[in-house]
């Protein structure tokens, strides 16, 4: 089984209504694939349904090869960690007590708190009560306590929002050594940079439904036009196919020294997503 | 089930509980009512219950709806079922805590108001089997609503029914509905209390027993049933 995650034609009504309408995709191992789309579109739901949190009305929904619902099970809930906007922590507990009660909920030595609190930087912070703490040190402290026991399979919903760009980073950093671990990661958001300098590949999803599949440089090239744009000296911009019949213009213009700038036409994956959405991310 | 976790619970209660003022000052209620009934030399029965049964509704019951309801509201108790923790890794852990301060207090209120009783063994069956039966109670309480100040409003009425029930007995004859409140578990345990003050029968020592003891099977299979619909949404 080199799925980590697979998922074939879900569906999820909340009283006949629809929040996810027909999602298939898969994920290997190794891989940090982003689910990319606006607030309300099915990311959370999605991630509920493969953690057992919820249950599905069609389709099939594999973790680790086994049903998602198999997810209730403490020993396969000792294999993923999840990290979501509402993870709560012990406002009167200190950083260290709150994950030391994890430590021994997951069967961790006493090491694993100081490892997970110097891999997200608040080893320091670690007597601090949680009620003390910014927003920003909130979502770090949360992330150590859901990596903590190094899991295979880490759910990330919606990790960075309401961050300012030095967390951010910070956080970054820390999943991508975690990947480099070993970790496969499935982390929503609704921010398409996020998605680029994080994500193997990304899906997007608009109104329960995936539009798109793909990593962000095979999305670019799909939905690109495949166009260059040339700007000459005296300023002027133009718009050029990428093929044999205009090569004899870029020769010219290059051999009498006009060409001030070259670039080729990619579009963003916000451009991308408003092309298979026709509506805007957020 | 798993010891260690248990008992990881169980410390983490025990910090967050000596933290919560709020919450922790409820133990003082029935130990100050049974200093203040001593102090006006009561010794009846019904009297020297009222603080324990007190001290069953208002730290037992309260305490337990207000903890579990705080790691309802703020989402912690979802952050527990998704750890390898089992259910009852999580229930018993987060009952441990509410079960010892209450066995404390009530023991304390006995004492306090000067109760000693007939026969130490059965009325300590009896007051094991009600501090159960009271955890349960908060417990469910707690999963029946989505915040603290929600689980308190529903848990009110409740406190005051059984806290009170035994009185309800004595307006039973005008009122026959109220002689329901006779099978509460905190009048049972008053009639087996006044037995044993006496020469009582085995069915004077097993009626209120089994009585409280199907209770507190009823209020935990309940709840059960009602965490396991809460780990999904
Ligand atoms: N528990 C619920 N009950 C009813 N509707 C829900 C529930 N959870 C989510 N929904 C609906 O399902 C849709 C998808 O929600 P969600 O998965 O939370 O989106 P996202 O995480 O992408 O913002 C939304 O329309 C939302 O209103
Ligand atoms: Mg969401």
């Amino acid at each position: 089984m080199t799925h980590v995650i697979d998922v074939q034609h879900l569906q999820k009504l909340f009283h006949q209504e629809v929040a996810l309408r027909d999602v298939s995709f898969s994920i290997k191992k190794g891989e940090i694939f982003g689910f990319l789309g606006p607030s309300g579109s099915g990311k959370t739901t999605t991630i509920k349904i493969l953690t057992a949190q919820l249950t599905k009305n069609k389709g099939q929904a594999y973790v680790f090869g086994k049903d998602a619902k198999e997810m209730s099970k403490s020993s396969n809930r000792a294999r993923f960690g999840i990290l979501t906007d509402n993870s709560g922590l012990y406002l009167r507990l200190s950083v260290e007590e709150n994950l030391s009660l994890y430590s021994k909920l997951y069967n961790l030595p006493n090491s694993s708190v100081k490892e997970a609190l110097e891999f997200v930087n608040l080893y320091d912070v670690r007597k601090k009560k949680v009620s003390q703490l910014s927003k920003g040190m909130i979502q770090r402290v949360t992330l150590a306590r859901s990596i903590m026991h190094k899991p295979e399979l880490l759910f990330l919903d919606e990790p960075t929002s309401a961050l300012d760009p030095v967390n951010t980073q910070h956080i970054y950093n820390g999943l991508r050594k975690l990947n480099e671990m070993g970790t496969t990661i499935f982390l929503t958001t609704h921010d398409m940079s996020e998605a680029e300098t994080l994500c193997d590949r990304i899906a997007f999803l608009h109104k329960g439904k995936i539009r798109a599949i793909g990593s962000p440089q095979q999305l670019k090239k799909q939905f690109g036009d495949d166009t260059i744009t040339v700007e000459l000296i005296d300023g002027s911009e133009h718009c050029i196919e990428n093929c044999k019949d205009e090569a004899k213009k870029v020769y010219d213009w290059m051999r009498s020294g006009l060409i001030s700038r070259i670039y080729t036409n990619e579009p963003t994956l916000g451009d991308i997503f408003l092309q298979v959405t026709g509506s805007d991310l957020i | 089930m798993n010891f260690s976790r248990i008992q990881a619970i169980f410390i983490k209660d025990y910090k967050e509980f000596s933290r919560n003022y709020a919450v922790s000052i409820m133990v003082l209620l029935p130990l100050i009512m049974a200093f203040i009934y001593n102090k006006t030399g009561v010794n009846n029965i019904q009297a020297y219950f009222l603080p324990i049964n007190l001290a069953f509704t208002s730290v037992t019951a309260f305490v337990q709806c207000c903890l579990i309801a705080e790691e309802k509201e703020r989402n912690t108790l979802r952050s527990l079922m998704l750890s390898p923790a089992t259910l009852f890794d999580i229930l018993l852990g987060k009952s441990l805590l509410v079960f010892s301060i209450s066995a404390v207090t009530v023991l304390l209120s006995i004492f306090l108001v000067g109760y000693n009783p007939g026969n130490w063994l059965i009325l300590g069956i009896a007051l094991f089997l009600s501090i159960v039966f009271y955890t349960g109670l908060g417990t469910l309480g707690a999963l029946f609503t989505k915040t603290i100040l929600e689980a308190s409003v529903v848990i009110l009425p409740i406190i005051l029914l059984f806290s009170f029930g035994p009185f309800l007995t004595v307006l039973a004859e005008n009122i026959p509905v109220l002689k329901v409140a006779e099978w509460l578990p905190s009048t049972q345990i008053i009639l087996l209390a006044e037995s044993l003050e006496v020469s009582y029968t085995l069915s004077d020592v097993l009626i209120p027993i089994m009585t409280i003891l199907i209770w507190t099977i009823i209020i935990w299979l309940s709840t059960i049933f009602l965490y396991k619909k809460r780990m999904v949404d």
